[in-house]
Formats: C-alpha cells, structure tokens, sequence
C-alpha cells in the first residue's frame, strides 16, 4: 500500500520533520494490535509556496538524507525492519508516465503561485469596477499586494483561490496516475493559518470530485481513504505591530474553519474525509519570532509536531473496514484525538499514554543509544570484534558518504529537533540532552538493579553483544551499512530489555 | 565460514596428537644432554611433559577465548600477555615435575631441568598458537585475536 503523504503549510512540513525521525527511529504503521503493517511505502508531498520557509527547507534536506541512507541500506525493499525501515519515494520515482515531466523531487511544484502577487494571479487589474469592488471587500489590500512566494501569510482566503491551480498541475496528474486502488492519502495541516487551512479542502474537493478532471484512476481516487491531521493552535508568536499574523486570530480562525470543514468535509454524514485526527495545546509555547514569511520561517520543533507524525501512521494502520464500506466507498469521518497520560509541562516517556509509549520508546530510545554510540565508541571500535567479521567495516567506512550523512546530517538534526523540542514549552525531554552516558541517557527510566548496583550499559556492553550477534548470524550477503545498523539495532532491542526498566 | 572452523579445530587436534605422539624426538630435537635424557626417559617424564605441554596451553587458551572473552581484553598483546603466562606456567609446572620425580629417584638435574623447561618454552609457544587458532572461531568476543579471521 503507498500512503500518499501530503504535507501542507509549515506546520505540514514541520510535523512532516518528525515523522522523518520517528521513521528513521523505526516507529512503522502499525495495526490495531500493535503489530507493524507490511508493505506501506510513503509518497510525501509537501506543498507550499514559501519555498524560502526554512522549515520546509530543512524538511526537503532531512527527506533527501532520509531517502539516500535508506536506499544504502535496503535498496529499494519496500519492507525493512529497524532503523529507517519505511521507505519514502517522489512521485518521479514510482511514475512511469513519459510524458510527465516531474522534478525528483518530494516538493510540489507551485510555480505559477510562487512568482505572483496575488492581484496579479486574479487578474485583479483587469476586471471591471464591479468586480474589482467585490474583489475588496473579500481581500484586504495587504493581501492583494501579497507576493506569494511567501506563503498566505495566515490568509485562507487567498489560499483557497491559488492553490485552486493544484488540480491542473503535473504533480497532480502523476499523483493521479500512481494512484492505485488500496493506497491511502493522508494530509498534514494546520488549521489556524494560510496555507494549510485552505490546502486541505482544497486537495479533498479535488480528489473527490475526480471524476469532473481529465485524470487517470478517477474512480480509485473518488474511493479513496482518506485521512487528515488537522493541527489547533499549539503555538506563540512574539507580538509585533504588524499584525497580518497575530496569535489572537487563531482560535477565531480555528472556530470559522473547523465549522467549514464540518460542512464540507467531516460532518456526521460526510465521507469526503474519512478518518480526522485533531491535535493542538492550550499550553502556551515559548513565542516564536515573528515572520510572515520574508525572513524565513524557522520556528521550534514542538511535541504537538512529534504527536501529530503518528497521526499517518495510525492511519495507514486502521483496517480498511473502518474506512470503505464493504462495497468499496468511502464511510463517513470518525475522529481521533490525541491525550497525554499527565498534563505536565515536561514530558518524558513516562507522561505518553500507554499505547504510545509501546509505539515509540523501543525505537526511540534504539535511535537514541545508536546516535550516542555513534559519537561516542564506534570509531574506537573499528578494526575489533564485529567490525572484522565479513563484510568487514573498515577504517575507510568512517569517511563514506553514507556514515557521513548519517552522522554530520542526520544526526546532527535529530539533535537539533530534541533541543528544538525541549527547549520549547511543553518542554520534551525523552533523553538528557548533553548526556553521553547511556546509564543516564533515558529521562525517568533508569538500568535495572543488580547484585551489585546498577547493570551497566556502556559501548562495551554494545560491542559484546554486537560480537555475539554478528558470530551466529552471516552479513556476507549485506552492506557494510546494514550489517552496522541491523547489528545495532537487535544488540539494542536485548540491551534495552535486559538492562533498562521496564517501562512498557 | 562454520566448516572451516571445525576444519581448524580438527587441524589443531591432529597437530597435537602427532606432537604427542612424536614427543620423545620433538624434544631431543631441541634438548638432549647425555645421562639426562636417558634419565629423563627412564623417569617417564617423556610420558609427562608433553601433557604438561599440551594441557597448560590448550586450558590458558580455552581461559581466555571462553571464560575471559572480553572486550576489554581482545586485543593482539592481551592474548600475547596470555601466552606469556601459559607459557611461563608450563615451564614452572615441568620444572616443578621434574625436580619431583629426579628428586624422588636421588638424582640431582637442577640445572639440565631448568635448560630443558627453557627449551620447552618453543613448544608451549607453539602448542597455545595451535589451540588459539583451533579454538578462537567460536568465542563471542575474541575470536578476531591475535589477528583477524
């Protein structure tokens, strides 16, 4: 099954981050019983305007990275198991359409949106007195005068007239075109600014209504699961006299857009959107700084981001029953929300319900203990025990284009997401940051007690059960990059069952 | 990589039989004084030493692939710091047997015993390389020592 991931907005690329690390963590899709789905490959698409959005920026670069380092290690098995076991393609790489010129790329191309002012994409100069009245009294004149390749600065006014284009564009032809019966799309948004708010009824008006384009797979598309995150307002912006985005707005224009969405989405009766996830926090955050756009965009990773990534997920787990009617159409919405176990301020694993919990502490905290490993023992490692069995991993290995995305890219974001994410209010604090020590690297969950002490969990402890694993199973038939990382990942899976607590 | 490693193992066990079985010439080729040979084959430590020889070795060897088999003793000079040690322990131990079993007949080879445990040591050098390399493939942590697979 592919799940068509589209993210909208910068909230869609920022909750598109952490579902970058949690893949790269290994949480799957996973079905109702917990157990991981088979076969579920995911096609993210990000749109938006601003290309400039640093978060977006930093999301293309992550999926990018994600994408080569995955391909090192299962090349193009769609089922994996372990560190970065989903498998995320472009819509270039699964098409086999010719005569569709697509960028490899995981971005949407808006260009027609991104090059205009918004007066100017509504031929605002060439209508009549008439219509340019009416036209005023629906846009401000900031908003005509909105260069767009910043985005909709908060505005789903003009959003849901530019992003109209989407429907008539080559991405949407060729998504149209890999659309099979049994995938699943999914859209990522937030409900409270421009881009997203108006992205979304767009994209599900579009796909439902099929039928009336000139696009492949139309009956496919108008049956088609469909999901959606739907993120409330969870964040602060610093005030400012400029007030095209002002947190005040938000709950307003939350209210006025959940109303519309119930009208013509996910009302009772309504099968246009068949699973709705809702996620936000009354919680204050830290304010972010103020930017409608021109500087950037670059604000704090935040749990609600971290919490929404599993929304597709859940998704692409729930059984089709819940979703289609036996006949095949769509069943009406039913929607999900997200609880923690303790409304505290700092979360730790132990604040996450329990079903959370078993979704994610096992391959965070894997990812969490190979990053550290990574910093702190493997290089020392190399040349000993496991590294000498074959394919041997050999000093060179350390200057590889793999371990060096791995390591100078890769986890170099994911650090910046746990500060991001920590340093944020809630505060996120699963591991202690700036904490080598994998005794000590788990917030609230210590090693088990021993006869004496505490069991220890140190690189050594690492590479002894590495050396175990790597004697009794043979890698000859692997990269080097597997052998590393699938090692890592079963000698973490014992670690933390025998030396850790037992939180699950 | 499973059946070379018994192949190894069975390698090492044939080099040791043949060791025994050959002993009385494997070790006059590296010491034979006249009168202390011939005692030395008369007292049976000819039968003697070379299990010695053999056990200490292979038992130093099993140690520390089996029973220490660390990662913080899995380097080349750690397993060299343990063939010194089995090595010094078969020249004690036969120096200890010989001194015994002359000492118990009234005859006095201090000083021929002590050469001939010296001499030894070549044996029980190469006797701990072939249990080394017999038994090495199986040890979890070590198995890479003295020198990778």
């Amino acid at each position: 099954m592919r799940l068509f991931l589209f993210a909208i907005g910068g909230t869609g690329s920022r909750v598109l981050k952490s579902l970058i690390m949690l893949s790269a963590a290994g949480v799957r899709p996973v079905d109702e019983n917990g157990h991981p789905v088979p076969n579920v490959e995911i096609v993210p698409v990000i749109i938006d305007p601003h290309k400039s959005n640093e978060d977006l920026k930093r999301t293309e670069a992550l999926l990018n990275a994600y994408r080569s380092l995955r391909e090192r290690l299962y090349g193009n098995a769609v089922n994996a198991d372990g560190f970065f076991a989903t498998r995320f393609v472009t819509l270039r790489e699964i098409m086999s359409d010719s005569t569709i010129q697509l960028n490899d790329t995981f971005i949407f191309n808006l260009g027609a949106v991104e090059r205009e002012k918004f007066r100017d994409f509504i031929g605002y100069d060439t209508m009549n007195e008439a219509n340019q009245a009416l036209t005023s009294l629906l846009f401000a004149d900031y908003q005509l005068e909105n260069k767009m390749n910043i985005g909709f600065v908060g505005s789903p006014n003009i959003g849901s007239v530019a992003l109209n284009e989407i429907k008539d564009s080559d991405e949407f032809k060729a998504f149209a075109n890999v659309f099979n019966q049994g995938d699943r799309i999914f859209f990522i948004s937030s409900i409270f600014g421009g881009t997203g708010a108006a992205g979304f009824p767009i994209m599900v008006k579009n796909i439902r209504r099929a039928g009336d384009l000139d696009i492949n797979n139309r009956d496919a598309l108008r049956r088609a699961p469909i999901g959606g995150l739907t993120v409330l307002p969870y964040f602060n912006i610093e005030h400012s006299e400029d007030t095209r985005i002002s947190k005040a707005d938000f709950v307003v224009k939350t209210q006025s857009a959940l109303y519309y969405y119930k009208d013509t989405m996910t009302g009772a009766n309504d099968a246009n959107v068949n699973a709705i996830f809702y996620v936000g926090d009354q919680e204050v955050s830290k304010p972010y700084t103020y930017d409608p756009g021109e500087h950037g965009q670059r604000n704090r990773a935040h749990l609600v981001e971290m919490v929404g990534a599993l929304a597709p997920l859940k998704f692409a787990g729930l059984p089709l029953q819940r979703l289609s009617s036996p006949d095949g159409f769509p069943l009406p919405t039913t929607a999900y929300e997200f609880a923690l176990a303790k409304d505290e301020r700092d979360i730790n694993f132990l604040t996450l319900r329990a079903a959370t919990r078993r979704h994610v502490y096992d391959p965070l905290v894997r990812f969490h203990l190979l990053f550290l490993y990574l910093r702190t023992g493997f290089r020392e490692q190399v040349g000993q025990g496991y590294t000498e069995d074959a394919p041997k991993i050999k000093s060179d290995f350390l200057n590889s284009q793999f371990y060096r995305t791995l390591t100078d890219d890769f986890m170099r974001a994911y650090v910046d997401w746990l500060v991001e994410m920590h340093d944020n209010n809630r505060s996120v604090s699963l591991f202690s940051l700036g904490e080598t020590d994998m005794n000590r690297a788990i917030t609230a969950v210590a090693t088990r007690k021993s006869l004496l002490g505490r069991k220890n969990v140190d690189n050594n402890v690492f590479k002894a059960e590495m050396n175990r694993l790597s004697r009794d199973a043979s890698y000859s038939e692997h990269t080097v990059e597997y052998k590393l990382l699938d090692l890592f990942n079963r000698a973490a899976t014992r670690i933390i069952n025998d030396r850790y607590e037992a939180i699950n | 990589m499973k059946q070379q490693n018994f192949i190894y193992l069975g390698l090492g066990i044939v080099a040791t039989i043949l060791f025994y079985v050959l002993r009385v010439s494997a070790y006059e080729c590296i010491y034979a004084v006249p009168g202390f040979s011939d005692q030395f084959y008369n007292a049976g430590l000819y039968d003697m030493i070379p299990l010695i020889t053999i056990a200490v070795p292979w038992a130093t060897a099993g140690i520390y692939y089996y029973a220490i088999n660390s990662v913080r003793f899995d380097r080349w000079y750690h397993w060299l710091l343990v063939g010194g040690i089995s090595t010094m322990l078969t020249i004690i131990i036969g120096y200890a047997v010989n001194s015994s079993v002359f000492s118990d007949m009234g005859l006095s080879y201090g000083a021929e015993s002590l050469s001939f445990e010296l001499a030894n040591a070549v044996w029980a050098v190469v006797m701990f390389i072939v249990a080394s390399f017999s038994m090495r493939w199986w040890s979890s942590n070590c198995r890479h020592t003295p020198i990778p697979q």
